[in-house]
């Protein structure tokens, strides 16, 4: 009789959700002590942090999110000294810092809501390394560095997106995957494509006319931003 | 093609000291009004780097709290919220610094992002009393910069008082600092008593308080 609970019990726990956190109560709950470790009473489950990919990308996430944040926030200061003088550059810097700002938060959050632990060390297998961007820069160099950052924030949702969805492999998540594509996706785009567009006016203005349009071109353009932002 | 690189690089890095075809060749405008002196711009502006790394330790804080196995979410949410007043000080720092002519060089140097130094907490009087112990730290940073730029010597060797930037600070950001710890340490001291004979109710229930929710 033994032998077969002790089979009907090896073959839960191979299950998918075993029942070990019940497991843990009936034989912890049944010993005198006075306390309960019950390890496998958490938020996790699937494939997060198994293979640690998919949680680790996450919190990886959350650290560009953090930095680029710092960043904006230095571009937007530097539009808005007296010598640039772009308000509507500064703008748009300081609602991309605002922005990036909350989904650190928010990431945060989805981390521990999946049972992860936030590392602020973590780094991506994507991060090309830690690069000292320069923030004193011209107004379309500025809007050729914003551009590229967002990209780089829109493809690591894409591929943090396919490590969560990849077909028969040990990081499925479909969890993330949809928190990605809810919180993340959609905006990005909107955010990348109208950064383009951005460029696409300057880079007319500037080379219109001989380039003699050009300072009243990027008066105008900062206060064309000040409208949209 | 591998020696185009470096001269394209190089060519990017010079394009940028000159005006290119892209941009408005700077202009000189008189300086005579930028009159924040070196000791009081540099205290500032570690001000402004103490305030960021403050914002980063207590989203450490609002991380630890929201962890599943320790479920403080309304810790979690005044340490995120305090995360976001700390950046908040940052900002409003900067904005001050940008009103009197300053930060048009220097820019990128401001701010360095680090990893908290703390991860852990053991209980939520514990947090508390570090986030009081942080903002008793961050209070006397500011009275510090207040003194360097109440005295300091300007370019010229003459001591000079920064009359408004010392106002500002004593008036807002002090005041603020004040009201902070007080709410810290009334809290600090609320849970604690509700810790002595019940501690694992007590910090369950001024949890709850911190969300809104009464039980």
């Amino acid at each position: 009789m033994n032998a077969v609970y002790a089979l009907v019990g090896l073959l839960a726990f191979s299950a998918v959700s075993a029942e070990v956190c019940y497991n843990e109560v009936s034989m912890e709950c049944g010993q005198a002590s006075n306390s309960l470790a019950l390890p496998s009473c958490n938020a996790i489950y699937g494939s997060f942090g198994r293979q640690g990919n998919v949680a680790n990308e996450l919190q990886a996430y959350a650290n560009l999110y953090l930095h680029r944040s710092y960043e904006y926030l230095l571009s937007a200061a530097y539009y808005n000294n007296y010598q640039t003088n772009r308000d509507g550059f500064h703008k748009l810097f300081k609602k991309l810092s605002d922005e990036s700002w909350e989904k650190t938060i928010d990431i945060i959050k989805h981390v521990t809501k999946r049972g992860g632990v936030m590392d602020f060390s973590a780094r991506s297998t994507q991060s090309t390394g830690a690069k000292n961007s320069t923030i004193e820069l011209q107004e379309l160099e500025s809007l050729a560095h914003a551009l590229d950052t967002q990209k780089e924030i829109a493809e690591r949702a894409f591929f943090i997106h396919q490590e969560a969805t990849r077909n028969n492999h040990k990081t499925h998540d479909p969890e993330i995957a949809q928190y990605l594509e809810e919180e993340f996706i959609e905006g990005q785009a909107k955010t990348v494509r109208d950064l383009a567009g951005y460029t696409a006016d300057l880079k007319q203005f500037i080379t219109a006319n001989e380039g003699k349009d050009l300072s009243l071109g990027l008066y105008l353009f900062d206060e064309y931003l000040q409208k949209v932002v | 093609m591998k020696t185009f690189f470096p001269i394209i690089v190089l060519l990017a890095v010079f394009s940028s000291a000159f005006g290119t075809q892209c941009n408005v060749t700077p202009v000189n405008i008189p300086k005579q009004w930028v009159t924040m002196s070196h000791g009081c711009r540099s205290s500032v502006r570690q001000q402004i780097q103490m305030e960021v790394a403050a914002s980063i330790q207590y989203l450490a804080m609002g991380a630890f709290f929201s962890r599943d196995n320790v479920n403080r979410p309304g810790f979690a949410k005044l340490f995120f919220d305090a995360s976001s007043e700390e950046r908040g000080h940052a900002l409003k720092l900067i904005e001050y610094l940008l009103m009197r002519g300053e930060l048009t060089t220097d820019v990128s140097s401001l701010i360095t992002i680090r990893p908290p130094e703390r991860r852990h907490w053991a209980s939520g009087v514990e947090a508390l009393e570090e986030a009081l112990k942080l903002e008793t730290e961050v209070t006397k940073a500011i009275k510090n910069v207040i003194i360097k730029c109440e005295h300091d010597n300007n370019s010229q060797g003459h001591d000079t008082n920064d009359y408004h930037l010392v106002d500002y600070l004593t008036g807002e950001f002090l005041e603020e600092q004040y009201k902070g710890q007080r709410d810290l340490a009334g809290k600090a001291s609320t849970l604690k008593k509700m810790m002595e004979r019940h501690s694992a109710l007590g910090e369950f229930i001024f949890d709850k308080k911190l969300l809104g929710i009464d039980i």
